[in-house]
């Protein structure tokens, strides 16, 4: 469960920011790509982890590949169907979940060498702890762009929104800020 | 043995999808159809709720078809005319809803359109939309500044979304007269 503090993937590793930055304009798009990242996290872990010993190492990138595009495909469609408005909001990123180094990085650094219990956990972990990140960045985004939690009106009437907040600017300096907020909490060493 | 092991992998894969495909496709198509519904729904002023949009729209609005073009007409007489354009970013695509003169505007809906968040999205607004509510077409639509539209046929551009305004406005005249050459001996 490293995943969840010590080896935090977009804090301590910074991995997968890129569509972080995207997706964590409101908490309702924040959870939803988190979802999405876990199921895709465990469900390449499920896979790459049990076939372990028969993937042959001079394929083991295209592997990874095809089952993460398999699945984040399943995770698009689904949304497609079953949440039409949040798939409009985070449609084009979701098809970005492939590129998320995450995923990858994790499959090749430890579900190929790990058991399948083992590898799971450690989706879970990831998986959650990008999730937090996310819906702690989105939240404080959500609150001064729109004024809103998760379309509940948080802000009272006068506010006035923060519109940088509702764009990527406003995610940087958020997620710089946290950045900044962990690693010094942590005292963890900068590389 | 590393070609087998990728095109069985791949096959079991592909499979899933197809399966997974099959079985979302209908509702995926269903929730295209509804968007489409309640927006001319929108754009005509006609109330409904989302639980009963087929049936609003199946009682209130009649498809039709006319050199090749295919609109939609309400009880009153009321055009409900799809849009499609380039806008700044990526396509604005909606529904523009005009008098049976086919000069006057009685609503614009957006349903889709990627401009910058914050700005150029504000074309979305409903306050920004309702603007076009009367304004006509003759022989077009002609972007002002912000605050000063006077007449039927001038609009407020947004502050700080010039260019998303005026591809805008440019869209809903070059598709207006695509309708007018089509529909207009009706």
């Amino acid at each position: 469960m490293n995943g969840l503090w010590r080896d935090h993937p977009i804090f301590s590793l910074i991995l997968g920011i890129c569509s972080a930055l995207a997706v964590s304009n409101r908490v309702e798009n924040a959870l939803a790509m988190g979802a999405g990242v876990t199921f895709v996290l465990l469900a390449t872990a499920l896979i790459i982890s049990s076939l372990r010993n028969l993937i042959p190492m001079r394929v083991r990138i295209i592997t990874y590949m095809i089952t993460i595009a398999s699945f984040v495909i399943i995770v698009d469609k689904f949304l497609k169907a079953y949440f039409p408005t949040i798939s409009e909001s985070i449609g084009a990123y979701v098809g970005l979940i492939i590129t998320n180094c995450i995923i990858m990085g994790r499959a090749e650094a430890f579900y190929v060498q790990n058991k399948l219990g083992q590898s799971l956990l450690d989706a879970v972990g990831n998986g959650l702890g990008y999730t937090i990140t996310l819906v702690i960045i989105a939240a404080v985004r959500e609150l001064l762009g729109f004024g809103t939690i998760l379309g509940f009106t948080v802000m009272p009437d006068g506010f006035t929104p923060w519109v940088v907040m509702t764009m990527a600017p406003g995610a940087f300096f958020v997620l710089a800020l946290f950045i900044w907020i962990s690693r010094t909490i942590t005292g963890m060493e900068s590389d | 043995m590393m070609v087998l092991f990728v095109l069985i992998l791949g096959s079991v894969l592909t499979t899933a999808l197809v399966g997974v495909n099959s079985v979302t496709a209908p509702q995926i198509a269903k929730n295209a159809e509804i968007k489409l519904k309640s927006s001319v729904l929108e754009a005509l002023e006609i109330p409904f709720q989302t639980e009963n949009v087929e049936q609003t729209f199946s009682n209130n609005v009649k498809e039709a078809e006319k050199n090749g073009t295919a609109y939609y007409i309400a009880a009153n007489g009321d055009f409900a005319l799809p849009y499609e354009g380039a806008g700044l970013w990526g396509p604005i695509i909606g529904i523009m809803a005009m008098n049976p003169d086919l000069e006057e505007i009685s609503g614009v809906t957006i349903m889709q359109q990627e401009e910058t968040p914050g700005l150029g999205s504000r074309i979305g607004d409903a306050e920004y939309l309702e603007k076009f509510a009367g304004k006509r077409f003759t022989p077009q639509l002609n972007l002002v500044s912000p605050g000063t539209a006077d007449g039927e046929t001038e609009i407020d551009s947004i502050s700080g979304a010039t260019m998303s305004s005026k591809a805008f406005v440019e869209i809903l005249n070059a598709e207006h007269a695509r309708y007018q050459s089509t529909l207009g001996g009706s």
